[in-house]
């Protein structure tokens, strides 16, 4: 006799059992959440300006768009010279340097010196030990 | 003889070096043992397990260890775990005893790593072979007793809860793995995203993006300031560390050490809260409370037995159950991955040698800690000064190698870098929890499978109930934090 408990699994549809079950239980907290801190999370949209005082969104979004190009860079050398690391080295002392320059207060002769020197070296040393001596792969 | 084969002089080399590096990490703010462990993941590629595990231990325990010097010299915690330690620290480094209140840390911290670390060796094996005889539904309960303890003590219930489920949710895109027992069809996703989630999002990215590159987001959002104090951090000697200033700290550092280690077994909560927990207790039992935060030295001991006691702790659940206590531990699962190893209830049977490596690695790790630091802490502050400019960008590149290299060599790893960099980043404006969401994205595709198979197996919901004993008294536990949770919220509203 069938109980209100008993559970028949179809195989076929098994994959979305437990994320349908997660996803529910999301929604609910999501809901809840919502209700309990509507006042706190309405405030929070209306606010003007939409970024703290003191966001330094130049290094933030500096860096999110430097990324992005260090990855595009690093993909296509890598394309274009492949099994060697190249990509991996050749993308990665621009932007370490790139990077640097971003993130200096104040600029000068010697402290660029320092981030040029910085930028060759630490990929270089990188790619020889990961790339050459341990024979692991690299973009 | 296996053991004494496997105690090589790189095995040494690798744990002292891992300390050192780790200090260095800690002792820079902003940069924590979790990010130590994820930046050097990939050199343990070639090292082999135990080598491996040397590594990171020694990052880890070192990583911990180093968030005192800052906390003491300049007020700011170098980790999250260090925060108690500056309401004494740099009172009593303001006043002249600098040397002596770092010292106390060091020596305090030695004691919570090795209280832990006893704790572990006598405690996980223990759990592991009473763990081994459950079955898919005990399984499945611990999962859920560990996501509603990680809810209970996190800053905010429902908000924990929330990125714990988000995490799971997230871990649930891809194919439900047929070598899981599974049907292999896809879900949560569209078909054009087949190819690149195959098997979802690779741990390792994901942990990666959301501790090192979102760390760095963070600090790019405040502009990366340039942290001149840190070059002028001076250690005060007017009033030197001697061994008597232990004198009457027993009942402390046991107490402390205790909790550091209970809270570690905890999954999801980090040591902010051992600490945070540790000097409220201190506080509370002390003769003399209202000197806590003016410079009482039981204040940094407290504080800093407590957040190394998490070491040992958190290694717990993870080497016995398979569930991390935090989210460095997170990261180990990782390496372990990396060798083809799966942890849970039968890795130390199954793995003696590695078990007992880790233990020593661990042993050499604090101890490699206390001289480090004892004896070298002046080099120390001079190291630390080395400009953000320059190492994050190092950092960043590092991210890059490690997520690139976990399924040996495969682009879109990399760019889920980038997204969960960004969605860390993205928790951190809207409030949402990482760790949660970390323990939730490791224990979502088991607790898929326990859950299913519970079903397929038994046909009734029920059997969750009343499968076991051990099932009852899981249900308990989980009545029990379910109370703490309710109780904590309208402790915190009242």
């Amino acid at each position: 006799m069938l109980s209100f408990f008993d559970v028949t699994v179809d195989f076929d549809r098994s994959h979305l059992i437990f994320p349908i079950l997660v996803s529910a239980v999301l929604a609910v907290l999501g809901a809840v959440i919502l209700a309990t801190r509507r006042a706190e999370i309405g405030a929070a949209l209306a606010a003007t300006p939409r970024w703290p005082a003191g966001t330094d969104r130049m290094r933030l979004f500096g860096t999110v768009v430097l990324v992005i190009i260090y990855f595009l860079a690093m993909e296509r050398i890598g394309r274009a010279i492949p099994n060697r690391g190249f990509g991996f080295l050749f993308a990665s002392a621009p932007f370490v340097l790139a990077i640097s320059l971003l993130y200096m207060h104040g600029l000068s002769r010697r402290r660029v010196i320092i981030a040029v020197l910085n930028a060759v070296i630490a990929p270089l040393v990188v790619w020889f030990i990961l790339s050459s001596l341990f024979n692991i792969s690299l973009p | 003889m296996d053991l004494l084969s496997d105690l090589t002089p790189l095995f040494f080399f690798l744990t002292i070096a891992g300390t050192f590096v780790g200090i260095i990490f800690g002792a820079i703010p902003g940069m924590t043992a979790t990010m130590a462990v994820a930046v050097c993941l990939p050199l343990t590629y070639s090292l082999g397990l135990i080598n491996g595990m040397a590594l990171l231990l020694g990052l880890y325990v070192g990583g911990i260890s180093g968030g005192l010097v800052p906390a003491v010299l300049l007020n700011i915690p170098g980790t999250p775990s260090s925060i108690t330690t500056t309401f004494d620290g740099y009172p009593m480094a303001q006043r002249g005893e600098g040397e002596r209140a770092l010292k106390l840390g060091i020596a305090a911290s030695l004691f919570g790593g090795m209280f832990s670390l006893l704790i572990l060796y006598l405690f996980a094996p223990a759990l592991a072979d009473f763990a081994i005889k459950f079955s898919y539904v005990e399984k499945f309960l611990i999962i859920f007793l560990a996501l509603t303890v990680m809810a209970a003590l996190s800053g905010n219930m429902l908000i924990g809860i929330f990125s714990g489920v988000l995490g799971m949710l997230i871990s649930l895109i891809g194919a439900y793995d047929v070598s899981d027992g599974g049907n292999g069809e896809y879900r949560l996703m569209f078909p054009f995203m087949e190819y690149y989630l195959d098997s979802g999002f690779s741990l390792l990215p994901v942990l990666i993006g959301l501790f090192g590159l979102s760390a760095i987001l963070i600090e790019a959002e405040q502009g990366v300031p340039e942290d001149s104090s840190l070059s002028k951090m001076e250690i005060s000697r007017s009033t030197p560390f001697r061994w008597t200033d232990f004198g009457g700290q027993f009942i402390n550092l046991f107490r402390s050490a205790s909790i550091g280690t209970f809270v570690g077994l905890l999954p999801g909560v980090g040591g902010s809260a051992a600490s945070v927990l540790s000097y409220s207790q201190a506080k509370t039992f002390s003769k003399t409370p209202e000197q806590f935060g003016r410079g009482n030295p039981s204040g940094v001991i407290a504080s800093e037995t407590a957040n190394n006691g998490l070491t040992g702790g958190a290694l717990i659940p993870l080497l016995s159950l398979g569930i991390p206590g935090d989210s460095t531990t997170a990261i180990l699962i990782g390496a372990f991955t990396l060798q083809g190893i799966q942890v849970g209830p039968l890795f130390i049977g199954q793995n003696v040698e590695t078990w007992n490596m880790m233990i020593i690695a661990m042993l050499v790790a604090n101890i490699a800690m206390f001289v480090i630091m004892f004896y070298a802490i002046r080099n120390i502050c001079k190291v630390v000064t080395v400009p953000k400019h320059l190492l994050f960008p190092v950092i960043l590149m590092m991210c890059v190698v490690g997520s690139y290299t976990i399924n040996y060599g495969i682009m879109f790893d990399v760019w889920t870098l980038l997204i969960f960099g960004l969605v860390g980043y993205l928790f951190h404006r809207i409030g949402l929890e990482v760790a949660p969401f970390i323990i939730g994205f490791i224990l979502g595709p088991s607790a898929e499978v326990y859950f299913v198979k519970s079903l397929e197996s038994y046909g009734n919901l029920t059997i969750f109930f009343t499968k076991s004993w051990i099932a009852v008294v899981l249900w308990l536990l989980i009545m029990g934090s379910i109370w703490l949770s309710v109780f904590v919220a309208r402790k915190a509203r009242a």
